[in-house]
């Protein structure tokens, strides 16, 4: 390959990024090896007991939430999403075509804060879903969704669809919809020929897309602290009540370097799962 | 050639000169006021700067955020200030003044100063600005057979599920819950066990104002502990809210001012926060926020000092109030917030 030196110069705002995130990080893990000084922002000396704090149960609790809250979101977001990729990838009208990705991305430009607050409308307890569902006489009382883990969730995936949706677009529009074709002239049906082919082919799409998902999920702030209402809590909103609510950024720092190390584990174990499924589809 | 090339460097010459002499003075005109955003920037900005700007003809540029992030941006500009006065609240305005970010005020710059009322002393790098209180705010419509005179009201089993309050502070409930079993706010372990029979009652705990708005207007939460201000604001909007000032007392809370260590606008400084406790500054704050004012000769409009939380007089102020240490208040917030997310949130 030859060397262009334009390309270095491409790559140092990137490189600039970088240094500028792991000066970042440097500086939240040298605050969860300082000491908590009451009434005072300064940290005191080097310490452990942020770390050691975080061996209560609530904690455990709060970290295991929020995988599996993720976890949850991104199966969620791959069931609702990849259909709506296929006709994405597959709808000739360029109109329809166009409504699709419109309506999908959407939720990308409303703000954090004023779509989850259109949720907490749809799903009070005299919200949308629970008048409709008074009205026609389906419940007798309102359900109860708001500050609750479906409530949360339901938000979540609601965000993170137009991530998902393009992320399996992408992969999907790479395979050629001949091999569906020779499939169904060899007698394969539409379901047997999606499961053979689109599906397999199309793999290394939905692990990148659960990945990102998951991972999108896990930092997740306002929904879970508006829909959550504080009943249902995630890292992030842990952070926020114990560090920035009360100044005692050493174990919010602490929790930040736990979960980021957390994501990590989650994501390698995620990899690892999921690397025979990539070799079988590179064949 | 060379005399328009020397014409020219005389006229830049020149223009610089009079754009660095000129500078400086033009800054002396405008005084940078730190402060949270919507409502309370606008507030300050229709009453205090706009007297401020009378009196010294000054102008005010906001700087806005919320009150960490503010705490954070000062510590880091520390000694080179970004704004020239802060808005905090009393209790964080400790941290400011323990970080040595406030300068030492002296109250004879200030002669409104005069008729602070002692509760707005809070210490002497930080006075109020105008107080509120939290209590017990409760939708009649929606609770028509409960009945709210005390603080241990809140424990009814009826309020199963109904209760929200305030998820970035537990100082209010922490107090009174040590009130209750005999202690105060220094002895909050006391209330600990009380604390904990109120968990079945709590529906949701709210994260600003907006969103204890919204959670009474809709009346998910049709009990709050809640800002008396905000209730005022949602009844103006015509939600039925009934403010509730328990015979205990209600929590108060005071919002106040500071000068920033490091600015070099400090007569100015003092000349803005005098115009903040211009009784009739304080008088429009109060009216138009439904607070208290801090000095104690506004005169407010007869419907706004009968509100409930408003307080006018002294005898109001130390019979319907409960004071939480505000240095106390600053030393422990993190012990309380920790413990009341350890054990009631979660």
């Amino acid at each position: 390959m030859q060397d262009k030196p334009f390309l270095r110069a491409f790559v140092s705002p990137a490189a600039l990024c970088a240094f500028g995130l792991i000066a970042a990080l440097a500086a939240v893990f040298q605050f969860s090896l300082r000491a908590y000084v009451p009434g005072s922002l300064e940290p005191g000396g080097l310490t452990l007991d942020n770390f050691t704090a975080l061996a209560k149960p609530l904690y455990a609790r709060v970290f295991l939430d929020t995988i599996s809250i993720s976890g949850i979101t991104a199966i969620c977001t791959l069931i609702l999403g990849y259909p709506i990729a296929c006709a994405l990838v597959r709808v000739k009208n360029p109109l329809l075509k166009s409504a699709i990705l419109i309506i999908v991305v959407t939720p990308l430009f409303l703000g954090e804060v004023v779509r989850t607050y259109s949720w907490i409308v749809v799903l009070g307890n005299n919200g949308f879903i629970n008048s409709v569902l008074l009205k026609l006489g389906l419940i007798e009382r309102p359900l109860q969704m708001m500050f609750t883990h479906f409530g949360v969730i339901t938000a979540l995936v609601h965000v993170t669809l137009p991530v998902m949706v393009i992320m399996l677009a992408a992969a999907i529009s790479h395979i050629d919809p001949d091999y569906e074709r020779a499939a169904e002239s060899l007698g394969a049906g539409p379901i047997r020929a999606f499961l053979t082919i689109t599906l397999p082919l199309s793999i290394p799409g939905i692990i990148a897309g659960v990945t990102t998902a998951f991972a999108w999920t896990f930092s997740a702030f306002a929904t879970p602290q508006l829909i959550g209402g504080g009943q249902v809590n995630m890292v992030s909103n842990l952070v926020y009540q114990l560090g920035f609510a009360s100044f005692n950024f050493p174990f919010a720092a602490s929790l930040s370097v736990s979960g980021l190390a957390l994501t990590f584990a989650v994501l390698a174990l995620l990899r690892a799962a999921t690397r025979p499924l990539e070799a079988v589809t590179a064949h | 050639m060379k005399r328009v090339v020397a014409a020219g460097a005389g006229i830049l010459g020149l223009a610089l000169s009079v754009l660095f002499v000129a500078t400086p003075a033009l800054a002396q005109e405008k005084l940078v006021v730190s402060i949270w955003g919507g409502s309370w920037r606008d507030l300050v900005a229709a009453t205090a700067a706009k007297k401020f700007k009378a009196d010294t003809g000054a102008d005010v540029e906001f700087i806005t955020g919320g009150t960490i992030d503010r705490l954070n941006k000062a510590k880091l500009a520390r000694d080179n200030p970004e704004s020239d006065v802060t808005f905090t609240t009393s209790h964080v305005g400790w941290l400011y003044a323990n970080d040595g970010l406030y300068e030492k005020l002296d109250l004879t710059k200030v002669p409104n100063a005069a008729n602070l009322v002692d509760q707005a002393k809070i210490s002497p790098y930080h006075v109020g600005t105008w107080a509120y209180v939290y209590t017990i705010g409760y939708r009649p419509d929606l609770m028509k057979d409960v009945n709210f005179t005390s603080w241990a009201d809140l424990w009814k089993p009826e309020l199963k599920g109904k209760l929200a309050a305030p998820d970035f502070d537990p100082s209010h409930l922490i107090a009174v819950a040590a009130m209750l079993s005999g202690g105060d706010a220094a002895s909050w372990e006391k209330g600990q066990a009380k604390l904990k029979e109120l968990k079945p009652n709590f529906k949701a705990f709210y994260t600003n104002d907006a969103n204890s708005q919204q959670l009474i207007a809709n009346g998910e939460t049709p009990v709050q502990v809640i800002l008396s201000m905000n209730a005022y604001y949602m009844m103006g909007e015509g939600v039925p809210i009934k403010l509730v000032i328990p015979k205990e007392g209600a929590v108060l809370g005071i919002d106040t001012i500071g000068i920033m260590k490091g600015t070099k606008k400090t007569d100015l400084a003092y000349k803005f926060i005098n115009a903040v406790l211009d009784p009739g500054v304080q008088a429009e704050i109060a009216n138009l926020k439904k607070g208290s004012p801090v000095v104690s000769n506004a005169k407010l409009a007869p419907e706004v000092a009968k509100l409930p939380g408003v307080f006018t007089t002294p005898e109001q102020w130390s019979s319907q109030a409960i004071i939480i240490d505000h240095k106390l208040r600053a030393e422990k917030t993190a012990e309380w917030r920790k413990w009341f997310a350890e054990n009631m949130m979660n």
